[in-house]
């Protein structure tokens, strides 16, 4: 087995007003698989991804990579685009290359809008742009550096689910030419299953893993697989693993 | 068509008073050292026009450079309050306090203390100005995005690139609507301060020259006066409001035309 490019080891966090957001988590994520995290509010997800990231620092536990991280070999998506609405959308993307004094920066932020089918939008503001499109810059700022970790915290949630399927299309189809490693945080299970390889169930109060799931879906995949049994019978498989978890820890939600 | 005639209606409110009041001052024979009308007010500004705009000059200088100290005085203190929440509970009061204090009562100190009056002048519209600047800047600097904040450490920005590439444009929309406020202020705070100190000579601001005017019952000139200051105070706002629009313009809605995109 390869060496992982991530490992959480018995990874814990108490928030200071007391609430045990994660108990002792384990989690190690292999470079080029794509992960995602599934499971409903409270249960520490983002929580795990900020920690993840190197954002939070956890009280117990450790965290290590396979990698010294230099700035930007960790790229974010927060669950709200966060865009500088005062900068253009190629100033947004070009931010964590400027940031860093890399040059040409806008040329290869204006390479990264093209990826998002976005190349046209290039000198607009965020205040023009629909939600969907804001949401694509924001994932354009964060796979510009090329990063060797890519974490998203529940990214389309705020859409409508014809915007979000579209951009779960696009989303697999950049995974695929890049094969960027992704820690993918959603409440969504069949988001979860058209997108992952791998799904981890966690359930809250406090949070923890319940099951680790391996997706049996062909590695290519496209949007006809949403209609077929094959994705039917992964999201039950992942929806019983929740369900089970939840009743036995007799969850009120 | 309609727009423009509604766009003309405080014009035309405004003539309608003052031919009102010149009809009644000629009618009622009202003797000039009770009230001039406007027809002899404006006469007063033609005849002592030279005195005039020396006194304005006087009073916009103070004004403008009161402002301009406030403007970054104020964006820095806010910065270092900002800096840590020990520091804010520390020194913030005392920023209420300034503001609080009516500056009349403070004038007498100031004038004994120091020497040279148009310092005096500066010092009192300083103070009159320079709260709104930083309480505004404090509130916006508080409210940057926590998740920017985040990604700019998650980028390893230094300190310098968080201050100028995230805290001084998320800020600048606050900053903007405190120095349209400070803009008022500043100019009110110099017309007290004048009025104070009661300054004369070639050195005095229009309102020591109003004050003056008004003693000898120089009417005319001192409404004169009045009106001069009241126009600088509309230019100012005016010209503030003008800058805040065109630095925002691009992103922020409090730039935006009524014009609206939806989805």
């Amino acid at each position: 087995m390869t060496e992982p490019l991530l490992s959480l080891t018995g990874v814990a966090h108490v928030f200071p007003n007391g609430t045990r957001a994660l108990q002792p988590v384990d989690l190690n994520i292999i470079a080029g698989s794509f992960v995602s995290l599934v499971g409903p509010s409270g249960c520490g997800k983002s929580t795990l991804l900020r920690i993840a990231s190197g954002l939070l620092s956890p009280q117990t536990g450790r965290v290590a990579r396979s990698f010294v991280a230099k700035p930007g070999d960790v790229g974010f998506v927060f669950q709200d685009p966060t865009l500088m609405p005062w900068a253009t959308v190629t100033g947004n993307v070009a931010l964590p290359l400027e940031l860093a004094g890399i040059p040409e920066a806008p040329v290869k932020a204006r390479a990264a809008l093209n990826g998002v089918d976005l190349k046209d939008f290039a000198d607009a503001y965020p205040r023009e742009l629909s939600g969907g499109m804001r949401m694509r810059v924001s994932i354009a700022r964060a796979t510009v550096t090329n990063p060797r970790l890519l974490l998203m915290d529940e990214p389309f949630a705020a859409l409508d689910e014809f915007t979000r399927f579209k951009l779960n299309d696009d989303l697999l189809r950049l995974w695929q030419a890049n094969r960027w490693t992704v820690v993918f945080v959603t409440h969504s299970v069949r988001e979860a299953v058209f997108l992952s390889e791998r799904i981890v169930v966690m359930t809250p109060r406090p949070g923890r893993i319940v099951a680790d799931i391996a997706v049996n879906l062909p590695a290519t995949r496209d949007a006809e697989l949403r209609l077929g049994h094959a994705f039917a019978d992964e999201c039950a498989k992942v929806t019983h693993a929740l369900e089970a978890a939840m009743q036995a820890a007799a969850v009120i939600v | 068509m309609r727009k423009l005639a509604e766009s003309l209606l405080p014009f035309a409110f405004g003539a309608v008073v003052v031919a009102a009041w010149e009809i009644a001052v000629r009618a009622g024979d009202i003797p000039a050292y009770i009230l001039p009308g406007p027809l002899s007010i404006l006469r007063a500004l033609a005849v002592n026009r030279a005195d005039l705009l020396a006194g304005l000059g006087v009073t916009v200088q103070v004004t403008l450079l009161a402002l301009i100290l406030a403007a970054i005085t104020g964006a820095g203190f806010a910065f270092a309050l900002s800096q840590s929440k020990l520091i804010e509970r520390t020194l913030f009061p005392y920023a209420v306090i300034l503001q609080v204090t009516p500056i009349v009562t403070v004038a007498p100190f100031v004038i004994i203390w120091v020497d040279d009056i148009f310092a005096v002048l500066l010092i009192l519209a300083w103070m009159a100005a320079v709260f709104p600047i930083i309480s505004n800047t404090l509130f916006g600097l508080k409210s940057v995005d926590p998740n920017l904040r985040d990604l700019f450490r998650l980028y390893g920005a230094t300190r310098a690139q968080i201050a100028l590439r995230l805290l001084a444009p998320a800020t600048l929309p606050h900053f903007m609507s405190g120095l349209k406020i400070a803009g008022g202020l500043s100019l009110i705070g110099t017309v007290v301060a004048e009025m104070v100190a009661g300054t004369s000579g070639e050195r005095s601001g229009l309102a020591s020259r109003l004050l003056e005017a008004s003693y000898r019952l120089e009417l005319a000139k001192a409404l004169a006066c009045f009106v001069l200051l009241g126009l600088t105070g509309l230019i100012i706002y005016a010209a503030l409001d003008w800058l805040s629009r065109r630095t925002l313009r691009h992103w922020h809605d409090s730039a935006r035309d009524s014009e609206r995109t939806g989805d």
